[in-house]
């Protein structure tokens, strides 16, 4: 093999959301959390969009999640990422919503409200947040 | 007799693909069309407002749209701007010319419409920013979620998405400038090859070369004029820009807020409407409007479409030019048209009979952005 695989498209990290991708290169997962109304959130960004508070800090979050939704793509949009493959809505225990990969399992196994933790995968390099399926909430203890 | 705003002219191009044409002088050919289609001069355009498209508007960023058209047209105006809103900027544009016009800004507005989305290449498969990384691209990856959603809640079954678009195709049959002239079955559509399931490649709708124009003037000038003149009952708009962070983003549309303030503008109920244009970039956009304008109860559109309630001769006929799955990739402005002939009864093979309220509808970007209109003969 003389030609590596082309590498997939790259996060464009700006001031805000740079730590959440030094974060996930520390196998951590975190939002920006609101200092004035608690609410939890993602992308962060200069505000809390809920209050519009300025006062922000960083909200540790667990990894763990549902596929609120998703969608089997069955055709290529760039040469570094093969079809198929999932990109699926997750939203997370802490309440934010995610646009990440599910994998781990076929395709055809993703369901609706499925449990997720998160599974921290290279890519280029950036390490990604990608999740695998978990055990239901009520097994796991 | 008011500064009451009417349409009065209506104009587009062929639509399809078009490589040795550029948008802009199929924005030119429409601009000039709808202005003859009133029967008005050019030295009577006093407003022009654009919607530059997909690939013009989205992709290239903020270009001075109007500029480079109203500098080819001579136009001086009073008032003029772009708006982009996506698949609702037309639709917008329509509703604020009205308002411009009402207000005394300026007395006879084009709406312009254009793109070469087609010629192009790869209008619709944009990364959508970090998200890329993770594959997510493109229109039909976002709409997928929704239509994930319905079939999750409501038990939507792949023969309820065929019905739209079936639908739409056999309208295009009776449309002599639509793109897709050829009917399609049930069976055709359960074939087709999938794209970001559960979406196949005919739940897409079309990509176009091509332009559309409205011109928006007083109900006062429009009276000396041949034509008939289209009046708007009722307009709003609403947009859902928060996307994720908002709950019900992909469960309902912001049509839920923005249909019933215009149809109440209008002192109509959804039931009342003859014709319903409605935006159709993917077919489950056709049934949450559908459920969330109010034409039958949340959850229910996929047992509504069913039996071609939507298609040529049916209870409601939805974008009877075809739309955006047959007509072509009109932004929006030729739903606008398709409108205002119904309401002409100038529609040809395709007339709905005895067509007196219209509703029509634009939705954009990333399900973030929508306008309606309520449009009625003028009597």
């Amino acid at each position: 093999m003389s030609d590596a695989a082309p590498t997939p498209p790259q996060p464009q990290p700006d001031a805000y959301t740079q730590p959440f991708w030094d974060a996930c290169q520390r196998q951590s997962l975190e939002a920006a959390r609101c200092e004035d109304c608690g609410h939890c959130f993602l992308p962060p960004g200069p505000c809390c969009p809920q209050c519009w508070s300025a006062e922000l800090s960083v909200c540790p979050l667990s990894g763990r999640g549902r596929v609120y939704s998703f969608g089997i793509y069955r055709r290529s949009y760039h040469p570094g990422l093969p079809a198929p493959y999932v990109v699926a809505l997750v939203e997370l225990e802490e309440g934010p919503r995610l646009v990440s990969n599910v994998v781990g399992c076929m395709p055809e196994d993703v369901r609706i409200d499925m449990p997720l933790r998160v599974r921290f995968e290279a890519s280029g390099e950036f390490v990604l947040p990608r999740f695998e399926p978990a055990e239901e909430e009520g097994a796991r203890r | 007799m008011s500064r009451r705003a009417v349409i009065a002219g209506v104009g587009h191009t062929a639509f399809g693909k078009l490589p040795e044409r550029t948008s802009w002088d199929l924005e030119v050919e429409a601009a000039r069309a709808a202005v003859a289609d009133a029967c008005m001069s050019p030295s009577e355009i006093d407003g022009l407002l654009t919607d530059p498209g997909p690939v013009q508007g989205v992709l290239d960023g903020i270009t001075p749209h109007f500029l480079r058209l109203g500098a080819q047209l001579g136009l001086n105006p009073n008032y003029t701007g772009s708006e982009i809103l996506g698949g609702a900027g037309s639709v917008a544009i329509v509703e604020r010319a009205a308002l411009a016009v009402e207000a005394g800004l300026c007395d006879a507005c084009l709406c312009v419409y254009g793109d070469s989305a087609l010629s192009a290449g790869s209008a619709y498969t944009y990364g959508r920013g970090d998200e890329s990384a993770f594959g997510f691209f493109g229109a039909v990856g976002l709409h997928a979620l929704a239509a994930q959603r319905h079939i999750h809640t409501y038990g939507t079954r792949p023969e309820h998405f065929g019905e739209v678009v079936v639908a739409a195709r056999a309208h295009g049959v009776r449309t002599p400038h639509a793109q897709k002239r050829r009917a399609i079955s049930m069976d055709d559509y359960l074939v087709s090859d999938p794209v970001v399931e559960p979406l196949r490649r005919l739940d897409c709708c079309l990509v176009s070369d091509g332009a559309a124009a409205v011109l928006v003037t007083t109900e006062e000038r429009a009276a000396d004029l041949p034509c008939p003149a289209i009046s708007l009952l009722g307009h709003a708009q609403a947009h859902s820009l928060s996307t994720y962070a908002s709950p019900d983003h992909f469960e309902s549309l912001p049509a839920a807020h923005c249909g019933p303030k215009a149809l109440a503008q209008a002192g109509i109920t959804a039931s009342d409407i003859d014709v319903a244009m409605l935006y159709d970039c993917f077919t489950i956009v056709v049934l949450l409007q559908l459920e969330d304008y109010g034409f039958c109860k949340k959850g229910e559109s996929g047992s509504f479409v069913e039996g071609g309630r939507i298609g040529p001769g049916g209870t409601l006929p939805v974008n009877p030019s075809g739309g955006l799955l047959a007509e072509g990739y009109g932004g929006g402005m030729l739903h606008v048209i398709e409108a205002v002939r119904q309401l002409r009864g100038d529609a040809g093979a395709r007339q709905v009979p005895d067509a007196e309220l219209a509703l029509v509808s634009g939705h954009g970007l990333g399900m973030n952005t929508h306008a309606t209109l309520v449009l009625g003969r003028n009597v």
